[in-house]
Order: structure tokens, then sequence, then C-alpha cells
């Protein structure tokens, strides 16, 4: 029988090796075409001056991290709601949030794009119904900007980023709540020095849930992001599949791994979302 | 048998068939539809990139990448005495398909490439040449295809370049240089015609937008007011047709199907419905319904493609070159 490792070190670290290969010529994408080391493709994505794939690259990492931060943020009240307000409610408000994610990921994006953003789509038409713009008068930059971008991933993002806080927030020792109301904190003062610090571990891992995936993301900037609001993920995309130089694709393929294992790296300890108390060893 | 294909062009018959095409009709009547299976591809460097990655037992590209899929191993000769109707195709496409002796490529369809625009939103006096899609009066309402060589093709006729598709270093630097230029003024650029750029064209998203003829047809029976334009530098034109998988197991298959799609009946049915040309002589200009558009896209004239100021598609020496500056234009 093959061990279990195996298998995981193969399936994970063999197409990387590939990338690996790729990368330096060792191998190429087109038949019959020599290959040689090179490290060519290497130096002009790390020094080119004005490499516009390495100006892509930092432009992606900044928007990922609003993504991120502002998926979070939207997402803790959400959470706190369903974790402390919502009570017997909860598990059914959940799976309501979850809802439309029975649906494929691609018509989703598609419906922002084809529906709803675009200059006859649903909220277009809502203004023009309520005269807040004259008929025929659409908010252009609603689709195929930044804008509509950052909102779709947003809301692509939300009920899962809601779920790690969600559960630690359920699995917090609200004995330490009480304590903190009968020691005479407000409200607010609990909230921020005890309830918030403790769910800082979920926190953490809703906003890595985002981050990872989102560097790498391509669909929806694809279809509703224009010329200028493409991210590095479909730069990759096109080196693979559009304009297929498999070679400086496997390089900037391969940064955006290091980048990704070092946040891994620096949050990984931080995932750990279970909070209920440890069982004291035997004395 | 597996069909490396553009969307609209699957057989009648089979499930993906929705725009009435009755191509194929004769195959899928014989054999029926379930052992057909299709892969679409959005533009002819990805339909490369996937015909060196997977065997297919067909493939549908154009002229252009005609030598890469022999070059590549990708293809084997077709043969002729197994298509019925091939006598019937255009000599000079015919001849277009052939290497080493062999005849590759069984050419099919033809047809322009040019920008299509709205004639109640554009100024007729800015709509003279491809320089319409550099138009700063209309940031944001332009929408070119994400085909990396076609972009260098319309930037060289721009620039007045001799040879657009075999570009020396300085002059693709300089057509990279224009369409980072235009680049701002885009909307989009569409890589899926049904999906993006008839959409966009049709909500008003877009006004400008680079388009084979069948989007003018569809556009123009949509009620839109629009013109394919006839640009002072030329249209592009383009030959696309099938060739046969190095190696297919469905070899039989594979010339029944073609067969199907080269017939008499299938390519008049494709010129009414597309307003596309066709490879076949037999399709002659009173077959088609609508005599304007025969006139003015000139689908009685069977060296169309090459005849006038239109610039065909062709095989580019320095693709490598030109399809990583590309990638530079979409990232700058």
């Amino acid at each position: 029988m093959i061990p279990p490792l195996f298998v995981v070190l193969l399936l994970l670290l063999g197409p990387v090796v590939l990338l690996a290969l790729y990368s330096v010529n060792l191998r190429t994408n087109i038949p019959f075409a020599p290959t040689s080391f090179s490290g060519a493709d290497w130096k002009d994505f790390l020094t080119r001056a004005g490499n516009p794939f390495r100006g892509r690259f930092f432009f992606s990492l900044r928007f990922t991290l609003l993504v991120s931060v502002a998926s979070t943020a939207a997402a803790y009240p959400l959470a706190y709601y369903l974790a402390f307000v919502a009570r017997r409610f909860r598990y059914v408000l959940l799976l309501l949030l979850i809802a439309p994610f029975f649906t494929s990921y691609l018509l989703r994006v598609v419906a922002w794009s084809n529906m709803m953003l675009n200059e006859n789509g649903i909220v277009n038409q809502a203004l023009w119904f309520f005269h807040i713009l004259p008929h025929g008068h659409a908010v252009g930059w609603l689709l195929y900007s930044n804008f509509s971008v950052f909102l779709v991933l947003f809301y692509s993002w939300i009920p899962f980023v809601s779920l790690p806080i969600f559960a630690v927030l359920e699995n917090m020792d609200h004995r330490l709540i009480e304590a903190s109301t009968d020691l005479g904190a407000s409200r607010l003062s609990t909230f921020w020095r005890v309830t918030f610090p403790l769910s800082l571990p979920g926190v953490i891992a809703a906003f890595v849930f985002v981050l990872i995936p989102t560097t790498g993301e391509f669909i929806t900037p694809l279809y509703v992001g224009g010329p200028s609001n493409q991210l590095f993920g479909n730069l990759i995309q096109s080196f693979f599949g559009d304009s297929p130089n498999w070679n400086y694709g496997a390089v900037l393929a391969l940064a955006l791994i290091a980048v990704v294992l070092v946040l891994m790296l620096l949050f990984g300890r931080y995932l750990n979302t279970d909070l209920r108390e440890q069982p004291r060893e035997a004395a | 048998m597996s069909i490396l294909e553009w969307g609209g062009y699957e057989a009648s018959g089979t499930k993906a068939q929705t725009y009435g095409l009755k191509s194929g009709a004769d195959y899928t009547k014989k054999y029926g539809a379930s052992g057909i299976t299709y892969s679409y591809i959005q533009d002819d460097d990805q339909a490369l990139n996937k015909a060196t990655q997977t065997q297919f037992d067909l493939m549908h590209p154009c002229n252009e990448n005609v030598k890469d899929y022999i070059d590549r191993g990708l293809a084997q000769p077709w043969d002729t005495s197994l298509l019925p109707s091939f006598s019937q195709l255009n000599p000079d496409m015919v001849k277009i398909g052939q290497a080493n002796g062999n005849q590759y490529f069984i050419p099919w369809d033809w047809g322009y490439g040019s920008l299509l625009y709205r004639t109640d939103m554009v100024d007729p006096a800015d709509a003279t040449g491809w320089e319409l899609a550099w138009n700063p009066k209309y940031k944001g309402k332009i929408s070119l295809w994400s085909g990396a060589s076609t972009n260098f093709e319309i930037a060289a006729l721009k620039l007045g370049f001799p040879h657009m598709d075999d570009l020396s270093d300085t002059e693709l630097e300089q057509a990279k240089q224009a369409l980072i230029e235009q680049k701002p003024l885009n909307k989009l650029y569409w890589s899926s015609e049904y999906d993006q750029e008839q959409p966009n064209f049709k909500s008003g998203t877009v006004w400008i937008t680079y388009a084979w003829q069948d989007s003018f047809v569809s556009m123009t029976a949509a009620g839109r007011k629009c013109a394919f334009l006839q640009p002072s530098q030329g249209r592009l034109s383009w030959i696309c047709g099938f060739m046969l998988g190095a190696h297919t197991q469905n070899y039989y298959h594979a010339h029944d199907y073609v067969e199907s799609y080269i017939n008499h009946a299938s390519c008049v049915n494709m010129t009414n419905l597309f307003y596309y040309g066709t490879a076949n002589t037999t399709v002659t200009p009173d077959l088609v319904k609508n005599k304007e558009l025969v006139k003015a896209l000139d689908l009685g004239n069977p060296s169309a493609v090459v005849s006038g100021s239109n610039h065909l598609q062709s095989w580019a020496p320095n693709r490598s070159q030109l399809e990583l500056a590309w990638e530079e234009v979409k990232t700058s």
C-alpha cells in the first residue's frame, strides 16, 4: 500500500517541480522546441525596470489585501449576530446565508455581470425607476472596473468568512463575558477587552481564508473586470491558455506560490479556532 | 469523436447546437449525436495551445495557424477521396491548406474582421478607419477582442506597416506602444462573442467593438443601428476550416463529419445564418436571402478575402514575441 504521505507529497510537490522545470526552460509547452537551462524569464520578471507583470503582482497583492480586510470586517458583525443574537434561529439563518452558494460560482459571477451591473442591468434600472438618474444614463463604473471586481469578490467571500468567526464566537466560554459584566465593564468594554481578543484566531483564520484563494483569483476579474482591472491570476491563466508561454507563466505561478507560502507561515499558527477549555492534565 | 470548436458551430442534432446551424445534420442522422464531444475555443492562440496539450480527432483552426499545427505534428493529411464535396471547394482556398503535397486543411468558412459601431452614437466623420478604436471621444465605449495576433494586425494597419503579420522588432514595439495607448479607451477586451461582445453591444455598454460579420447581422436583426466599418486601411479577412487530428482513432468518422459540413446544403444554411462566406463554390449569391448583405460583404466573390483592401490574416513568424508583447499590453 502506498503511504498517504507519499501520495500527498507527490500530488502537491510534483506540479511545483514541473513548474520549476518550465520556469528555467528545462521543459517547454511547444513540441520539438529546444530546451536548455535559462534563468532569463526569472531575470526579466525580477529585475527588468518597469516590468508590467511585476507591477501587476504588487497591484494584485494590494487589491486582495483590501478585499480580505473588507470581507473580514463585514463578516464579523454577521457572525456576532448569528452567535449571540439569533439564538435558536442561528443555524436557519446560517443556511440562508450560504443558500446562494449552492449554485455555481461561475454562474453567480456571470449573473453579476450580465444581470446586475451592466448598463441595462438591475442596478441601473432601479436608479432610473426611482428617478435618481435620467432614463438611459447609466453609471458606467458599475461594471468592468476595480469597483465591480471588489464588489463581486466581497460578495463571494462574506459567507465563508463568517464561518470561522462564527465558530470561534460560538465556542467561546461565555462565563468570561459574564465575569466581565459582573465586574462592571460596559458592553462595549466587554466586547473590546474580552470578546474581540478571544475571537482573534477566528478573525485571522477568516482573513487567511479570503486572502490566499483571492491572491490567485481570475474568474471574477475575467467577467466583471475591465482591461485595467485584471489580477495576477488572470496573467498566469493567460500565459498558460490564451498566449501560451508556459515558461514565463511558470515564473509567475512560482512567485505567487512563494507569496502564499509566506502568508501560510505567517498566519498558520493562528488557524486553531477551537477555544474550548482543554482538559486539565492529571496531577 | 472529440472536436476542438468555436461556440455556435456544433453539429445540428447535438444538444449544444442552439443557433439554427444545419451543418453536421447528415452525420448526426447517420451516427447519432451522443458520440460527439466539443472543447471550446475563444481565440486562435488558445486553440493552438489546447490542440498542443490535448489530442483531438478534429480541429477548426484558421489559415494563419495551419503551419503551426503541421509543424507541431498535431494534424495528419486528409484523404480527399472520402470527401465527395471536396471537388466543389474554392481551389485558391484549398491550396492554402496544402503542405508537402498533402491536404492538411479543408477550408469551410471565411469572413471579415472589422469594427462594428453604433451609427446613432458614433459620428460618421469619425468612422473612417481603424483609428476609430483610438478615438478618445469614445473612451469606455470601445471593446477590442482579446486575440493577440489580431490586435497587433489592427495596430499595424493603423500605423501603416506594410506586412501586418511579419513585423520587425521596431514595428512590434511601436505596435505594442499603440495598443498600450489604446488600452484605457476599452471598456473590456472581450473573449466570448456570445457572452460578452454581442450582449455588451446590444445593451449599449459598448458602441464600438471588434467583430465578425455575424455580429453585424445579429445586432441589426436585434434592432441596433449599426454598421460594419470599411476602414480606409482595409478590413481583416480570414479563412477557417478543418484539420484532422494526428492520432485520431475516428479517421473515417472525421471524414464523414467534415463532409456533412462542406456539402452544398450545409454551406447554404451556414451562409444564410451567419452571413459568412463558404469555400463551397456551388453556394451562389442567388441562394442567399439578403441580397444587400451579399453585395455589402462581397459574398459572391470567390477571391473576396484577398481582393480589394482586405488583408488576409496569415502566419506570423514571430508569434511568441507577439504573444509576450500582448501580455505586456494587457498588463500595462
